[in-house]
């Protein structure tokens, strides 16, 4: 454990609430009574757990003054590892939403009615009771993934009532996934994979990057298999439609079709059997396989998918050879109907390819395998519909926006004799159609446990006072519906007794290591069985030929990195900060392939009109290599306004294109639907994207190298540039007098006093997903610009991940996070007229914000183009305001901004140091970008001292400046990225 | 001199008005003045006058400026010693810049202090022996001589083809 | 050519000094009306911010340095003329010296007001200034933006006093004409000049002195302007010829407005016999030069970017001629180097509309030419990623306006009010001998 790390810890001992949160004071008074831990001017950690997906990170969250300013990763969670995406970054924005709801709502013939949290709970309590009255069954209740407490209060309360058990709602419910692994491996539920231990990687669409099972776990994971290991590099196959996060960190990408990975899949299945896998298999197993697949040769799988031969073979080739091989199912952008056979045949190239199976952990199960199937939400609306529901209870689901219209939802919200609660903080779709919203406290703001995966139990707890007083949902619940039941009075009580009961804890003290830890990650394991018995029925579903009609053209609905299944939408950061593929913001263009461009005679960039055979939609067209011709893309988007607030006008969610059709085996919803027509839309807007070119141009900025030459090469200088003074060879230069060469140098070097911070980029590391650009505008208080301020080209990211392809090949990216270089010689220093640039005795280019007078010549003067300025004086509103970070200023209108290397933490670390009369530690300081990073592209320290994590990486034959040539010795080096295609 | 009578004697040609003032030179009148509305090098010739020493005040104006702004760019820089752009903290080229341009300035300042100074200017017109002619086309020879000898003078100016003539009456 | 005498020159001039008419007053009026546009579009972006304006990443600067360097262009025909032209005694410059130095100075007084619009917090822009202030901190030297304050400053204070200067005899002239207040007003004007022959002593002396020190001055002037992007390190604008490049650019911008200016004040004044064709002429040659020297600066430009094998040059260079600024950058081309070419031919540059047209187009192609630079090179530069274009909006277009307006009011102003034609240059020049003022 690193230093940092134990102080956070230490510090998290508290389990009192959090400090009050209020309005700010006009008038300063001194608190007469402290909080017990309250220090003003030093910030306090809790531990908790991150809700907003189902993976259940653990995060500590820094409380300032009694309120939440910044989530980090807890480096104890076995799930994360310390590290947060840049949704969990954003769960702040959640808190201080400004359309967060303040008082519970009321439907009333005079309209919507504010009541208070009082008035509800009586009129929840009262509704239960007239439901009881009513008979058994008269309720009905549908959740999000939560906590086994809650589910089992829930559950209690609805047994009480003698209704059914609580429905468990997500969108993402991987019913294809779930339904392979019981036939294949009879558990019916979604275990995890040992990744790390992999060294060939096929995903058939699974988006493990982006919004798969658990998207920070599995990117730790795969930079462990994927980064340079004892001298090896993992390689990764991704087939899919389209080029997602997850497809373009692929060593190879391949489109097909939606549904042709199926085909793929059985061509390698036929192929390992040729190579003579699966050979400990069941031999009449084996046969059955044999006669499916053997219509799938190379050359057929080729013909229908028009992947070449030659990649088939090679990655067939590489599977071979490959020691331990991990294939992937499909995952949530493209659910077909074929996904399941995708799934079925992954699982049964796992089984040919590792017998032992080593690579799949069944006793790790992932806590979203408790949702639902699609057929089942469908069912329960259905119901709902019928007359006998006289409650309907949501928890923290939008259903009205993420199924198809076609689902009953909407018909079901509308039966006049079905009293509708939302427990929601926001007015969504669904919220805005119930008759009672109570808005509770968020998870932020609560006491509960997580079980993440069945092997880690993590624990939430308030980091916070609720903004507006919410109560808890558990609170809630027991209060108005569930005393006469139990004698616990709050949910925490409820809590504690659970894990009493199930063995977990057994003294208090045990528990308050636990919250101290933020959660049990020593789960005893409950050893899954599983029978290699597969089940007849894959073989039926393996046969059945249900997919020759080939739909010309088909949308696909798909999640994002950002927006998950579009509940990220209201977080203006996720609007903010680009989409990592496309670079575009606050809006969700429609991804087309250059060619469907031309046959519909539109242009990048032109607005139109799709319509399928369940609704219309208007996007803007976004022409990319990066989706299969016949196919378009959209994703889950939902429409806010700047401030989080909810737009109401908008009648159809992008869900309503959808069919409610479901795949009659898993369950599962289809996410794509055939298009009729595609024509020019009459209105017009430009697209807001922050990206100015695709391609370098030939400019050295991202760089990358053959992964032979990387591991051939013994000789360092020839691979980065070595003594040439050109655009193409030049050295490496680094900001220290080592880096000056009075040949090249007119100035002599300068000295820095002990320290010379800097920063090494591996882009081999990066995945591109943006938690660092998340991290960095809540660290330092960085602006929301807005659509149109971006269309005008004034996004405020200090830190920017720039995507560029390949010009050979449009389809292969390379990913470059640029902030400000800190250069030794920096271009904007010498042109400011009034010193606001300047360096420092430790070598960082700092920016003077009250000295700027804002003439922007550094900007105009910074080679790479990191500077920004502060065009507006930049709104927080309300409750926004409260997240801003105390230790950073927050800008005025005309002055300058960048990147400052999160010069905070620097001065924090030297203030701790002489304290203690030392020198600052490696690793002591960590910006908030590396701090983030679940890939670990980012490290910092300082480059004066020889022993330093830098100072080792500098010394990387992959190591170069960007743009080296123009000679500003730049204190951000960069490592590049190893190619190894298949 | 309370009785002395200025005439002023009006020339359009310059080579009159030289004659004028050569004829004065052997006569008991002084010359007291010459208005031109243009640069008069012929007077200028005959009275012998040499170069004005107007520019020692520029060239002093000069190096002062060059001085202020050279030692003001070092001055300034060594207060914070910042290093900007890896670029010594004196920096002796761009500072020549700076230099420069006080150089001119300072100049320019030395040369119109000169000026003010040598010609005594700004001053007031009122109660002098001026003619407004002489700053349309009138070269005015401007001579003295003692109370009720205007007449002659006036002849002597006539004799060297003056167009006109005018006495400006002693006030006094 | 009718002979004229000092009588004529010293009667055409005073009669503009005539009252005013009622026209004459509604066009002052007019001016002021844009003048106040732009002054209130100036309140505007200073309580919104700059972002009313069309600046973005990466294209910083826009429309208010482009119009700074434009006027600080125009600025320096105006001293070339009464400067380096006395120096080489041509005696063509005397008829419109003194309105190009009159067009000088409020040129160079619109430039300064840009800076100033430009920056995003005006209200501490005088931590510019090298004054001891409780902050203890003092403005950059080493910086071009600095070099800038010094340079332009002193320019004013120069032009400006060489303008008063060569304007005292003048004004003596009117205050012996004058009466009433307008006399007591020229009295104190003219500082009391009285053509003293010890006066002439020195004036005559400190004028050359002040043409030597001008004539630098305004090379260096211009060339402290160009280094503002010569010194950075964005391709299209790090180069070495910029200095004498935009220095040829700023007299070929000068002298076109110069004509601009000439003849319409030669049709409302009279000036017919003063200001005569051959003046005109003479100017339209100089153009036809500063045009090749532009020209040639441009084919330089082109060839040092495929000289130095810098692949990131090339494409900019090539991106200006094709890409998203390509009307811009043929604009800039045809109407500075190629239209200019037109004055070879002896009718198009003896007659008047021609003239007019061509110098209006000149003025027009020098403003894109700004434009192409500092807009066009950073739109495009190092980063690809970052590369994006600029626009500029509405309130730009008013405080662009209120500019011109202001240049043109002031201008006016003066021409009604004050000699526009230097009498006692004209009458020296006659006085020495040359018969007519060309």
């Amino acid at each position: 454990m690193d230093r940092r790390t134990f102080l956070k810890l230490a510090g998290i001992g508290s389990l009192s609430f959090a400090a009050g949160c209020s309005d700010p004071e006009k008038t300063i008074y001194s608190l007469v009574k402290a909080p017990d831990d309250m220090v003003t001017g030093q910030a306090k950690w809790y531990a908790t757990t991150c809700r907003e997906c189902p993976a259940g990170c653990g995060v500590l969250v820094k409380n300032r003054e009694g309120r939440v300013i910044k989530i980090e990763g807890n480096p104890l969670h076995p799930i994360n590892k310390g590290k947060v995406c840049i949704r969990g970054q954003a769960a702040l924005q959640g808190v201080y939403n400004p359309g967060r709801l303040k008082s519970p709502i009321l439907k009333t013939e005079n309209g919507l009615q504010n009541i208070s949290f009082s008035d509800a709970e009586n009129l929840l309590s009262e509704k239960f009771s007239i439901a009881k009255i009513s008979g058994s069954g008269r309720i009905k209740m549908m959740t999000e993934v939560v906590s086994r407490p809650l589910y089992q209060i829930f559950d209690h309360i609805m047994t009480t009532y003698g209704a059914d058990a609580p429905t468990v709602f997500e969108p993402f419910a991987y019913e294809s996934l779930k339904t392979a692994n019981e036939m294949v491996f009879g558990i019916d539920g979604l275990f995890s994979y040992k990744m790390e231990q992999s060294d060939f990687l096929i995903s058939f669409g699974a988006d493990f990057l982006d919004t798969w099972l658990s998207p920070v776990e599995y990117t730790i994971k795969f930079k462990e298999m994927h980064g340079v290991r004892n001298g090896k590099k993992g390689r990764f196959v991704h087939i899919s439609p389209s080029q997602t996060l997850t497809a373009a960190n692929a060593d190879t990408w391949i489109p097909c079709n939606i549904d042709d990975e199926t085909i793929v899949a059985l061509g390698l299945i036929r192929e390992m059997i040729v190579w003579g896998k699966g050979e400990t298999l069941d031999k009449s197993l084996l046969g059955n396989l044999q006669s499916i697949a053997d219509p799938y040769t190379i050359q057929k799988v080729s013909e229908q998918t028009g992947i070449s031969e030659r990649l088939i073979s090679g990655i067939s080739e590489s599977l071979v050879k490959s020691r331990h091989p991990l294939v992937l199912g499909s995952g949530n952008s493209f659910n077909g109907e074929r996904s399941l056979e995708t799934c079925i045949a992954s699982n049964l190239l796992n089984l040919l390819l590792n017998p032992d199976l080593s690579q799949l952990d069944f006793n790790e199960r992932y806590r979203v395998e408790t949702a639902a199937r699609r057929s089942e939400i469908y069912n329960f609306f259905n119901e709902v519909s019928e007359d006998k529901t006289n409650l309907l209870l949501l928890n923290n689901v939008n259903p009205v926006f993420t199924l198809p219209k076609q689902s009953g939802v909407q018909k079901a919200l509308k039966n006049k004799s079905v009293f509708v609660v939302c427990f929601s903080n926001f007015m969504d779709e669904t919220s805005a159609k119930a008759d009672m919203v109570i808005p509770v406290a968020m998870p932020l703001e609560s006491w509960d446990v997580y079980e993440s995966t069945s092997k880690v139990i993590t624990t939430l707890q308030p980091a916070m006072k609720p903004l507006y007083g919410d109560p808890q949902i558990g609170d809630l619940l027991i209060r108005s519906s569930f005393k006469d039941v139990t004698e616990t009075e709050f949910y925490k009580t409820e809590v504690i007794r659970s894990l009493v009961k199930k063995g977990s804890i057994s003294t208090e003290l045990q528990w308050l290591n636990m919250v101290r830890n933020g959660g049990l990650y020593n789960v005893p394991e409950n050893k899954a069985s599983f029978s290699k018995k597969l089940s007849k029925k894959i073989f039926d579903v393996l046969l059945l030929d249900r997919k020759e009609t080939t739909i010309p053209l088909s949308l696909a609905i798909m999640p994002s990195v950002r927006f998950f299944d579009g509940r990220g939408a209201n977080r203006p950061w996720l609007s903010e900060i680009p989409d990592p593929l496309t670079k575009v913001v606050w809006q969700a263009p429609v991804l087309m392939h250059p060619e469907t461009v031309k046959r519909n005679n539109l242009k990048h960039g032109d607005m139109t009109a799709i319509e399928t055979d369940n609704g219309l939609v208007e996007a803007i067209v976004y022409e990319t290599a990066g989706i299969k011709e016949n196919v378009l893309g959209i994703s889950m988007r939902r429409d806010h306004t700047i401030d989080g607030q909810f737009i109401e006008d908008k009648e159809d969610s992008i869900f309503s294109l959808l069919s409610a059709n479901i795949e009659n085996l898993s369950g599962g919803p289809i996410s794509h639907a055939r298009v009729i027509s595609i024509k020019k839309a009459k209105s017009s807007e430009p697209l807001a994207h922050t990206d100015g070119s695709r391609l370098q141009h030939d400019r050295k900025i991202a760089m990358a190298m053959p992964f032979s030459q990387y591991s051939n090469s013994q000789d360092h200088k020839k691979t980065h540039g070595g003594s040439g003074l050109s655009m193409h060879e030049f050295p490496l230069t680094l900001p220290i007098p080592e880096g000056y060469d009075a040949h090249r140098d007119i100035y002599p070097s300068h000295e820095h006093e002990n320290y010379r911070w800097a920063m090494v980029v591996d882009l081999d590391r990066c995945v591109g997903c943006a938690a660092c650009m998340g991290a960095c505008y809540a660290e330092n208080n960085i602006g929301i610009a807005g659509k149109r301020q971006i269309i005008n080209g004034r996004e405020m990211s200090w830190v920017r991940v720039e995507r560029y392809l390949d010009p050979e090949d449009n389809k292969k990216v390379i990913f470059l996070p640029m902030m400000c270089q800190h250069c030794d010689a920096a271009p904007c220093e010498s042109v400011c007229p009034v010193y606001a640039p300047h360096h420092s005795k430790e070598g960082l280019n700092n920016q003077i914000y009250n000295r700027c007078i804002g003439t922007r010549f550094c900007s105009q003067n910074c080679p790479y183009k990191v500077r920004r300025f502060n065009w507006f004086g930049w709104k927080w509103p309300y409750p926004l305001n409260l997240q801003l970070n105390p230790d950073v200023t927050a800008r005025s209108k005309g002055v300058m901004e960048k990147c400052s290397f999160c010069i905070q933490r620097i001065k924090e670390a030297h203030t701790t140091a002489k304290r203690e009369k030392r020198k600052i530690k490696d690793g002591e300081v960590i910006p908030a970008c590396a701090q983030t990073c679940p890939s670990d592209v980012f490290t910092f320290g300082n480059l004066m001292d020889p022993e330093s994590r830098v100072s080792k990486l500098v010394s990387d034959k992959r190591a170069y400046q960007v743009m080296g040539y123009l000679n500003t010795k730049p204190a951000v080096i960069y490592l590049k990225k190893i190619l190894n295609e298949i | 001199m309370p009785d002395k009578q200025y005439v002023i004697g009006l020339y359009k040609e310059e080579d009159n008005a030289v004659a004028a003032i050569k004829s004065l030179k052997g006569s008991p009148f002084d010359l007291f003045e010459v208005h031109s509305p243009v640069p008069a090098e012929k007077i200028n010739a005959e009275l012998k006058k040499s170069k004005s020493k107007v520019g020692y005040f520029t060239l002093c104006g000069g190096i002062i400026g060059f001085i202020t702004g050279f030692l003001l760019a070092i001055f300034t820089a060594t207060r914070w010693s910042l290093i900007v752009s890896g670029k010594p903290v004196v920096g002796f080229v761009p500072f020549f810049i700076v230099g420069f341009e006080f150089t001119i300035l300072f100049g320019v300042l030395g040369n119109i202090l000169g000026f003010l100074v040598m010609s005594r200017m700004p001053a007031r017109l009122a109660g002098k022996p001026y003619d407004e002619r002489c700053s349309g086309e009138y070269f005015g020879v401007v001579a003295t001589c003692d109370y009720g000898r205007e007449e002659k003078l006036s002849a002597l100016f006539t004799k060297n083809g003056a167009d006109d003539i005018k006495v400006e009456k002693n006030k006094n | 050519m009718a002979e004229l005498t000092a009588a004529q020159i010293d009667n055409t001039v005073l009669d503009t000094l005539a009252a005013p008419s009622k026209t004459y007053w509604g066009i002052v009026g007019l001016l002021g009306v844009g003048v106040m546009i732009g002054l209130m579009c100036w309140g505007y972006q200073i309580v919104v911010g700059i972002g009313v304006g069309g600046q973005n990443n990466p294209v910083a600067w826009g429309t208010y340095l482009i119009n700074f360097v434009f006027w600080v262009g125009i600025a320096h025909s105006g001293t070339l003329i009464s400067a380096i032209l006395y120096l080489f005694r041509a005696g063509w410059r005397n008829p419109i010296a003194r309105a190009a130095e009159t067009m000088t100075v409020f040129a160079v007084c619109t430039a300064g007001l840009f800076p100033l619009i430009h920056v995003g917090r005006v209200w501490v822009v005088y931590y510019m200034l090298p004054y001891p202030n409780q902050r203890t901190l003092w403005p950059n030297f080493q910086s071009p933006l600095v070099f800038d304050v010094v340079a332009i400053s002193t320019y004013l204070t120069v032009s400006a006093m060489f303008w008063y200067t060569g304007m005292l005899p003048d004004l003596a002239i009117i205050r012996d004409r004058a009466t009433g207040n307008r006399k007591k007003i020229f009295s104190i004007l003219c500082l009391g000049w009285s053509g003293r022959l010890e006066q002439w002593r020195h004036y005559t002396r400190i004028y050359l002195f002040f043409a030597a020190l001008a004539t630098p001055l305004v090379i260096s002037v211009h060339s402290v302007v160009s280094w503002d992007f010569a010194l950075g390190v964005i391709p299209g604008w790090h180069s070495t010829v910029f200095a004498p490049y935009f220095v040829a650019g700023a007299i070929h911008s000068g002298l076109a407005m110069v004509v601009t200016l000439m003849i319409p004040l030669r049709k409302l004044f009279k000036y017919e016999k003063i200001i005569t064709m051959g003046v005109l002429e003479n100017v339209a040659k100089t153009i036809v030069f500063t045009g090749l020297i532009v020209g040639y600066a441009y084919g330089v430009e082109y060839f040092l970017a495929w000289y130095s094998g810098n692949s990131v040059e090339q494409e900019s260079f090539m991106w200006r001629a094709v890409g998203e600024y390509k009307i811009e950058f043929w604009i800039m081309v045809i109407c500075n180097s190629i239209v200019p070419l037109l004055f070879f031919i002896k009718k198009i540059r003896t007659s008047i509309p021609w003239l007019l047209i061509i110098c209006i187009m000149v003025n027009i192609g020098m403003w894109y030419e700004r434009f192409v630079i500092i807009a066009g090179s950073v739109a495009h530069d190092f980063i690809p990623h970052a590369w994006g274009y600029y626009a500029p909006t509405l309130t730009e277009f008013g405080i662009m306006l209120g500019a011109f307006c202001l240049f043109f009011f002031l201008f006016i102003l003066f021409v009604k009010h004050m000699p526009s034609i230097s009498m006692t240059e004209m009458k020296e020049h006659l006085h020495a001998g040359g018969n007519d003022a060309g």
